[in-house]
């Protein structure tokens, strides 16, 4: 492994309190160890010409035109910022899950850092929804450098909520787009997925790109437990009894039986899905940022 | 099923433990916070059932596992191999119970029942087995039963020892004589007793038990006992009216192996307590305690001693008896008086009877013409000494007196006519007289007598009188000769009267015929005889238990005798005598023709000691050369079932079980939580 590949460890990433070089160091060892960009300079395109002056860089005179003018013009270009983005971080009781490394919660506020860092990076406007069963913080997608440190401040100071709802902030969210925007869903998505993926396919049928980070903590996809127990559910809190090593089976059963029906159905309608397990690097996530932002522009 | 090693059998406790666990570990499991139970609560029921029955089935399989290994070690065997070996090979058993009186030291006896059950418990269906309780004699016999269950039973039913004394050797040879009738040649004798040593000395004249007849004794006794025992007791048995003073001694002796320093000793006498003392026993093993009692008035006495202080209850009363009598009433009938006492018939027949210091007998003499009915009404005896002639009313009240149950003596000497005295008594006497037997040259002397008599059995053999003449007598047709001369005639005869009795010696009684007066025997011949005709007879009442007797003495038939035993019930009399046999001690109170009798029966001073001798004493006496060495039916059983076993192994497969369900447990253990 690259030791770029260090820098974007969970655990690691989590030990750093600020969270602006926390989301700095994540995209940097992200792009430092990326091979070159097949959609290097899809930021910018020609936009007029202006008269050069002295002093303008020789390299953006439009050679073309002087050979049919002989005058000295230089191109001017547009900034790419029709991309919207939002982040809608789920911060239910359920996101505080751990089973010793870092907690979903946790996961999810690096991971939205790092997104808003990268966004930002890219000159496109990022936004964030924090939401438990309600919508708990909103800020609209703007593209300025201000605006990335209120989001991370936000983010800072973002506790554990309650139960999850992330169909009323996703409704509500939709009806704030008025053009075409990028919809980032960070949440474990442990409520009702019919109505979650439903949102998500209503989100993407109004011409939005819609990204679900699915996280899972290792402990919940792997269910590693031997001793018999009374879990008690974080959201709810109702208790079930059970020796987890003889249900284990039907446990990962039932559990990939959700994973794969909320994989299926966001693939179907054009969702791009990412599993994540929070015991793995952020890279993946930013990799699924990216090919989106590709094929989106 | 039998085991080789059934002490491993304790082990199967151990299967509790698993149990045990599972209940003492049943607690509520730990909290575990979880972002979500929907995956959980969605597993199938069917599958948390399944799982609690993998944990009764690894509960079960644990404990089933230790008692595998258990039974393994156990060393078990089918034991229908054993049982059908041992009923190829059924055995004949006579169990002797000892029943003594030493049995009832503390729970000897209940120690005792147990053995005898545990043995019973042994026999193998098929086994005849006899039980003779015994003491000095055979008290209970059950004969040869298959029924060991009913065996046991009747056993469980005996409630206590008796008080017979111990007598192992007539006891072996009963059950010898079972033995030799029993069907099967496995012959054994189980003896279960305490073993006193007082009991191992008996002798047996060398006689053995038969040649393969195998002897087990099982020793019951206490290897540490405490007793104080009444050895002897020394009271007058009779005594005359206002007897003060008398002495009552009582021997007191610790008997138990440990040693007992003091005790204290009681006098009761017809229930009242006349005397208490502390015998000290400190530096002696035994001590004699003297009590002073008066007896005043006529009557028949009770009187006990008792003796506290120790652990064996049974033997702390000593019970006699005092009869204080009245005087025998003595007529003397003198047909020669004189005033010269050495021509005096009656001289020397009144210094016998009146010669003691206190004497038994109220003498009145008188001559024969003043004899009357009247006279005889008043008196017990009445001595004819030398009576010439009666008329024949006198005679006739001599012979009613008779009949009524008076006693008459005659000594005829030379102022008798034959025939006078003939007809006139012929009624009562027990011999006709015929002629005088003079025999100035020589003389004639006692050659025999009826040593059994009450008159001559006391007596001894001294009979050296010499008689130089007598009267040739005939007895009548059912008197009995007590004595006899040297040329073999009578000199004593007796008969039995309607309910009297009369003698006829056939000398005088004076220094006449005979130079009996002069002799020492003489004094106890006429008292015995007095005694014997007024019915007087010092009769035995003192025995111990376990002694028959009769409660009429030598009295004649047709008397009328009614008792009660020592706990006031009625005793009933079999056959046509009053012969009793003492149970108990106690007090036997019968009433013999409106006289009241009382028997004391006292516990055999031999069975208060409780020593004990070593089992191998009586073994190495009666078993038989011919025997092989005894093997006891347990060993028996131990021996075949280790020689069955061997070759089996039915603990190896039972380990390879084990082994099996321990792979099993490891499997379902680890596909089960704990």
């Amino acid at each position: 492994m690259s030791d770029s590949a260090n820098f974007l460890d969970p655990t690691v990433l989590a030990g750093l309190d600020n969270l602006e070089l926390r989301a700095r160091v994540a995209v940097e060892g992200f792009v430092s160890g990326l091979h070159k960009s097949p959609h290097r300079g899809f930021s910018v395109e020609f936009n007029d010409y202006r008269h050069y002056h002295t002093g303008d860089d020789m390299r953006h005179v439009d050679w073309k035109l002087y050979a049919r003018s002989e005058k000295l013009y230089i191109k001017q270009y547009e900034d790419e910022t029709n991309v919207r983005c939002m982040i809608v971080l789920d911060t239910s009781a359920s996101m505080s899950y751990t089973s010793g490394g870092v907690s979903k919660l946790n996961y999810g506020i690096t991971l939205a850092s790092a997104l808003a860092y990268f966004i930002m990076q890219q000159r496109d406007a990022v936004g964030l929804i924090t939401f438990d069963e309600q919508m708990n913080d909103y800020l609209p997608a703007k593209c300025r450098k201000p605006h990335l440190m209120h989001i991370l401040r936000t983010l800072a100071r973002v506790e554990t909520g309650k139960k999850t709802n992330a169909v009323k902030p996703l409704t509500d969210l939709a009806a704030t787009l008025n053009k075409k925007s990028m919809v980032i869903l960070i949440s474990d998505m442990l409520e009702d997925e019919e109505k979650v993926i439903a949102t998500l396919q209503n989100l993407r049928a109004m011409g939005n790109d819609v990204i679900a980070f699915h996280l899972l903590d290792d402990a919940e996809i792997n269910f590693p437990f031997n001793e018999a127990s009374e879990f008690v559910d974080m959201e709810n809190n109702e208790s079930y009894i059970t020796s987890p090593a003889a249900i284990r089976d039907a446990y990962l059963e039932n559990l990939n039986e959700f994973l794969n029906y909320c994989k299926k159905k966001c693939q179907s309608s054009g969702v791009d899905y990412c599993l994540m397990n929070t015991s793995q690097p952020l890279d993946s996530a930013l990799s699924a940022y990216m090919a989106k932002r590709a094929k989106s522009f | 099923m039998v085991f080789l090693t059934p002490l491993f059998l304790l082990g199967l406790l151990a299967a509790l433990i698993p149990i045990a666990i599972h209940l003492i570990r049943k607690e509520k499991p730990p909290k575990m916070m979880f972002s979500t139970i929907r995956f959980l609560k969605k597993t199938s029921k069917k599958l948390v059932l399944f799982q609690q029955l993998q944990q009764i089935l690894l509960l079960l399989l644990r404990s089933a596992l230790i008692i595998l290994l258990v039974v393994a070690f156990a060393r078990p065997l089918v034991n229908q191999a054993v049982a059908r070996l041992l009923d190829a090979d059924p055995q004949s058993a006579v169990i002797l119970l000892d029943v003594s009186m030493s049995m009832q030291y503390a729970d000897t006896f209940a120690v005792a029942k147990k053995s005898v059950l545990d043995i019973l418990s042994s026999m193998t269906s098929g086994d005849e087995v006899a039980l003779i309780a015994f003491s000095d004699r055979a008290e209970i016999v059950r004969e040869f039963t298959t029924d060991i269950d009913g065996l046991s039973s009747f056993v469980e039913g005996l409630e206590q020892a008796g008080f017979g004394a111990t007598a192992y050797m007539p006891n072996l040879r009963l059950a010898d004589q079972l033995l030799e009738t029993s069907r099967f040649e496995n012959r054994a004798v189980y003896l279960v007793s305490d073993f006193q040593a007082s009991a191992s000395d008996e002798t047996n004249d060398g006689w053995k038990l038969s040649p393969g007849v195998t002897f087990s004794g099982l020793d019951v006794g206490k290897e540490s006992s405490e007793n104080l025992a009444l050895t002897d007791l020394r009271a007058p048995e009779q005594l005359l009216e206002d007897a003060a003073g008398q002495k009552i001694l009582a021997r007191v002796r610790s008997t138990g192996t440990s040693y007992l320093a003091t005790g204290d000793v009681t006098l009761v006498i017809n229930d009242q307590i006349i005397d208490r003392q502390t015998v000290d026993l400190s530096d002696q093993s035994e001590a004699v305690v003297t009590f002073d009692a008066d007896f005043e008035g006529q009557g028949s006495y009770t009187g006990e001693v008792r003796v506290s202080g120790d652990s064996f209850a049974v033997d702390n009363v000593s019970y006699f008896t005092v009869d204080v009598l009245p005087k025998i009433r003595v007529l003397v009938v003198n047909g020669e008086a004189s005033d010269n006492w050495f021509d005096d018939e009656g001289h020397w027949f009144g210094l016998a009877v009146s010669a003691a210091l206190q004497s038994p007998f109220e003498l009145e003499s008188i001559e024969p013409r003043v004899l009357s009915a009247a006279a005889l009404r008043q008196t017990d005896v009445a001595v004819l000494l030398n009576v010439g002639s009666l008329n024949s009313g006198q005679a006739q009240a001599l012979t009613n007196y008779v009949r009524r149950g008076g006693s008459v003596l005659f000594a005829p000497a030379d102022r008798v006519q034959a025939e006078t005295f003939n007809s006139l008594f012929a009624d009562i006497t027990p011999a006709l007289i015929q002629r005088q037997g003079s025999s100035r040259d020589d003389y004639l002397v006692i050659a025999d007598f009826d040593r059994r008599h009450p008159i001559l059995r006391p007596l001894g053999n001294e009979w050296s009188a010499r008689f130089e003449n007598h009267w040739s007598l005939a007895p009548v047709e059912g008197a009995d000769v007590l004595m006899q001369f040297d040329s073999a005639e009578p000199a004593l005869v007796e008969r039995t009267v309607g309910a009297g009795r009369t003698l006829l010696f056939a000398s005088s009684l004076d220094l006449e015929w005979n130079n009996l007066a002069l002799q020492g025997l003489f004094l106890p011949f006429v008292h015995e005889t007095l005694r014997h005709l007024a019915q007087a007879e010092n009769i035995k009442r003192d025995f111990e238990v376990g002694t028959s007797f009769n409660l009429g003495g030598n009295a004649p038939a047709g008397i009328n005798i009614s008792a009660t035993d020592v706990n006031g019930e009625p005793l009933e009399f079999a056959g046509d005598g009053y012969s009793i046999t003492a149970r108990q001690p106690g007090f036997i109170k019968a009433t013999i023709n409106g006289n009241s009798l009382n028997y004391s029966i006292n516990v055999l001073a031999g069975e208060s000691n409780l020593a004990k001798a070593p089992v191998s004493n009586l073994y190495d006496r009666i078993i038989n050369p011919d025997t092989s060495p005894v093997q006891s039916r347990q060993v028996q059983t131990e021996q075949l079932v280790a020689e069955l076993e061997r070759p089996q192994r039915i603990w190896w497969w039972i380990l390879c079980l084990a082994a099996i369900l321990i792979l099993v447990e490891s499997i379902i253990a680890n596909r089960t939580y704990r």
